[in-house]
């Protein structure tokens, strides 16, 4: 696992050159990878965490891999969370490839409205097992959870899915913003409960999001 | 309405004014007369020690590959060129006077936007053919002045410039047939004319492009343009790969491949239509003072890394600097496509971006991984590093850290901000009255300088007129049927100049009041001006790290 410490000391487990950041300070960097489909909203839901708005109108299909920086703060930690946001496309994937295996956090995103990108969450997740560090935490989130109207896959598909890999899951939407802070923060306080393993109670991420999120039906706490 | 053709300049001894006083140094290497300009190597804006990119010599070069040899035989260019005087004056009014017939058009059905909004709002309408409005749809689809579609050699639809792939069935059909057709015969088609429409076919396997276009341009800036196009594509997937697919399936349907980047395909025929520098084959420099130039690069030269091949800054399309790795030179082609991928996604805008992409020019077998940050937004300026090694990202990203840093602890960076905020010179600050616009390219350093387009070409439709002339006086000098040396043409609206040599391409726009010999004196005081200047408009040396 190769975390950055007080921005300066750092262990690299892979050998690689380490992730300088900008000069913002910091107690704790780790790294977080969106995948899924394109067009699931992955740069939509980056987005909306980093800068609270929505990117509305035409698709704008992202080329490569785009690198962002964010810092959160998780019980007076600064935790830096180093966002990749991947380009769904498949000419891309060797290049996201080769990045898989520095993530210490994955979160997968499909669409509700469209069953193919559900479908090949399975896909996406065989090729996580074989690329990426097998200590990664990873998250399903389905996206755009503000559509009802389309939608295609209920909540129940999605939370039994997530059910059968052991991975914690929610529906997000990155247009209202729900769920979305919580995505990272939950990946956050993991990842820093990993890092201390001090002998407070161990953080369980799965409670911790079913108590934290909300339900996309109801709309009066949007 | 006159219009002077010279083929050649020893054929017309009425062109000597030109020449001659053009000539009077020869021997003064880098002096203030541009006499040296009439060999390569010395002509204003040449590299001083060694170029930058690939040695292109002409045009040709560009397009010049192996495949598809030019006609000796009169083709249907050569049949053109026998009314070549009548034929070039007609063509220049129509020019001169108006935009070309379609784009009028156009302007009458949709009154209430400009040119440019109708082609948008046509090509994102046409993208769902289906529904009510079909008809219409499909109505705006073949408005459009130039259409371009990439097929496979099964006949797929790979691109349609205006979308619509699924309706191109049979069209595609068509198209190959009379590809395939020709080719049983061990011949190849290049185009079909038919009244003011070009239909224009470049076969590089195993994809076929063809454009279907009403608009002034020769058929060979067609086909260049058409290459272009393939070479976009090559640089998303490389051409190994290209091959490889279609080796394994020849009905292999290539769009799933190049699902999302049909945005920078268009984004690229779109600039091809207003931007020069893709018609010269040439680079546009960020006019700057030596001495900040030469310390920006010094930036970009401390930091570097075993794997990069080459770190470009760029500012609106004007390449501000390019620090190459030693023995390696890019190719202006491929640095033209590195600046579309870069303008034609806002992805790249924030955060620092790696994706894989081919320099086709370079090596089309592979892919080299490229760093895109911006370093600012206003005045805009681009950071790009080409690097060998797809795992290389944060070595990448570390040497950005370092640029950024060294600019700053140099305050290099406020006066290059400075310098940024204007990418082009001023015309009037020549000196010429007649002056109103002109485009220079030096062969040798394959950069191109050119001033602003100011009144009266400061609206879309006049730029893109002028941007049209050049195009008309580029494809008439360039036809491989008929070159030509030197056009002047006296229209209504302006006299246009063009004058190509073994050193330089020269594309002036001056007054219509002038005349032909104030224009001549005016292109020999242009060309000092250029020479005088030269260390700011161009970038003379050629810097590794």
């Amino acid at each position: 696992m190769s975390m950055a410490v007080n921005g300066a000391v750092q262990t690299s487990v892979n050998g690689r050159g380490p992730p300088r950041s900008p000069a913002s300070v910091y107690d704790l960097a780790c790294k977080v990878m969106l995948l899924g489909d394109s067009g699931v909203g992955k740069t939509c839901f980056l987005i909306q965490f980093k800068d609270g708005a929505f990117l509305s109108g035409t698709f704008l299909a992202t080329v490569g891999i785009d690198f962002r920086n964010k810092v959160v703060t998780v019980d007076g930690l600064k935790v830096n969370l180093q966002i990749w946001d991947t380009a769904g496309q498949e000419r891309f994937r060797s290049v996201t490839h080769a990045y898989y295996r520095d993530a210490q956090a994955l979160l997968l995103l499909y669409d509700i409205t469209s069953k193919t990108s559900f479908d090949n969450i399975r896909a996406w997740l065989t090729e996580v097992h074989e690329f990426a560090h097998k200590d990664v935490v990873i998250m399903l989130l389905g996206n755009k959870c503000d559509m009802t109207g389309t939608r295609v896959i209920r909540t129940e598909d999605g939370e039994s899915l997530a059910k059968e890999y052991g991975i914690p899951f929610m529906e997000t939407s990155a247009k209202t913003g729900i769920n979305v802070e919580l995505a990272f923060t939950a990946v956050a306080r993991e990842l820093k409960q990993r890092y201390s393993q001090q002998d407070e109670p161990k953080f369980q991420i799965h409670q911790y999001i079913e108590s934290q999120k909300k339900k996309s039906g109801c709309c009066g706490y949007l | 309405m006159a219009s002077d053709v010279h083929e050649n300049v020893e054929r017309h001894p009425g062109l000597t004014p030109l020449s001659s006083t053009l000539c009077a140094d020869p021997d003064n290497q880098r002096s203030e007369s541009p006499a040296p300009a009439l060999t390569q190597g010395n002509e204003p804006g040449a590299a001083q020690d060694e170029a930058m990119f690939v040695h292109a010599q002409s045009y040709e070069d560009l397009t010049g590959e192996v495949e598809v040899p030019l006609p000796q035989s009169p083709g249907p260019e050569g049949n053109v060129e026998i009314s070549s005087m009548e034929q070039i004056s007609e063509d220049f009014s129509k020019l001169s006077t108006q935009l070309s017939v379609s784009s009028v058009q156009s302007i009458e059905q949709n009154p209430e936007e400009d040119t440019e909004m109708g082609h948008e709002d046509a090509a994102s309408s046409s993208s769902s053919p289906e529904g009510d409005g079909g008809s219409r749809v499909l109505d705006d689809w073949y408005q459009h002045q130039k259409h371009v579609f990439v097929l496979s050699e099964a006949g797929k639809p790979v691109y349609s410039r205006y979308r619509s792939e699924e309706a191109l069935s049979s069209t595609a059909g068509v198209m190959m047939a009379l590809v395939s057709f020709l080719e049983s015969e061990k011949n190849a088609i290049r185009s079909i004319h038919a009244e003011a429409y070009k239909v224009v076919f470049v076969r590089r396997s195993p994809l076929v492009l063809v454009s279907v276009s009403h608009t002034q341009q020769s058929e060979q800036e067609i086909s260049q343009q058409l290459l272009y196009v393939y070479y976009q594509i090559v640089s998303l997937v490389t051409g190994a790969q290209l091959h490889h697919l279609f080796q394994q399936r020849p009905s292999y349907d290539l769009r799933q491949l190049l699902s999302g980047s049909e945005r920078i395909t268009d984004k690229l025929l779109d600039s091809m239509d207003v931007d020069p520098s893709f018609l010269l084959g040439a680079v546009c420099c960020h006019p700057m003072i030596a001495n900040l130039r030469d310390a920006t690069t010094y930036c970009l030269q401390q930091a570097k890394a075993k794997s990069l091949v080459f770190s470009i800054l760029m500012s609106n399309n004007h390449l501000v600097t390019l620090v190459r790795k030693k023995d390696q030179y890019l190719h202006p082609i491929d640095l033209h496509l590195l600046f579309n991928l870069v303008t034609s996604s806002s992805s790249f805008r924030e955060g620092e971006a790696w994706t894989p992409v081919c320099l086709p020019k370079f090596n089309p077998s592979g892919f080299f991984h490229a760093h895109i940050s911006y370093l600012s937004h206003k005045p805009e300026l681009c950071l790009l590093m080409v690097s060998t090694d797809r795992e290389d990202f944060f070595t990448a990203s570390d040497c950005k850290r370092k640029i950024v840093e060294r600019l700053e602890k140099k305050g290099t960076w406020t006066s290059l901000k400075e310098a940024l905020r204007n990418p082009f010179y001023d015309v009037t600050q020549i000196g010429i009255p007649e002056l109103r616009h002109f485009l220079y390219k030096s062969k040798s350093s394959g950069l191109l300088t050119s001033p602003a387009m100011v009144a009266p070409y400061d609206t879309d439709r006049e730029k893109r007129r002028l941007v049209e002339l050049y195009q008309y006086l580029h494809g008439r000098a360039h036809c491989s049927a008929r070159p030509l040396t030197t056009i002047y043409h006296m229209g209504a609206h302006e006299n246009i100049l063009a004058w190509v040599t073994e050193a330089f391409e020269l594309y002036v726009c001056f007054s219509p009041l002038g005349t032909k010999s104030s224009a001549v004196n005016g292109v020999s005081r242009l060309l000092r001006w250029i020479r005088k200047e030269e260390d700011r408009l161009f970038i003379l040396s050629s810097p590794t790290y």
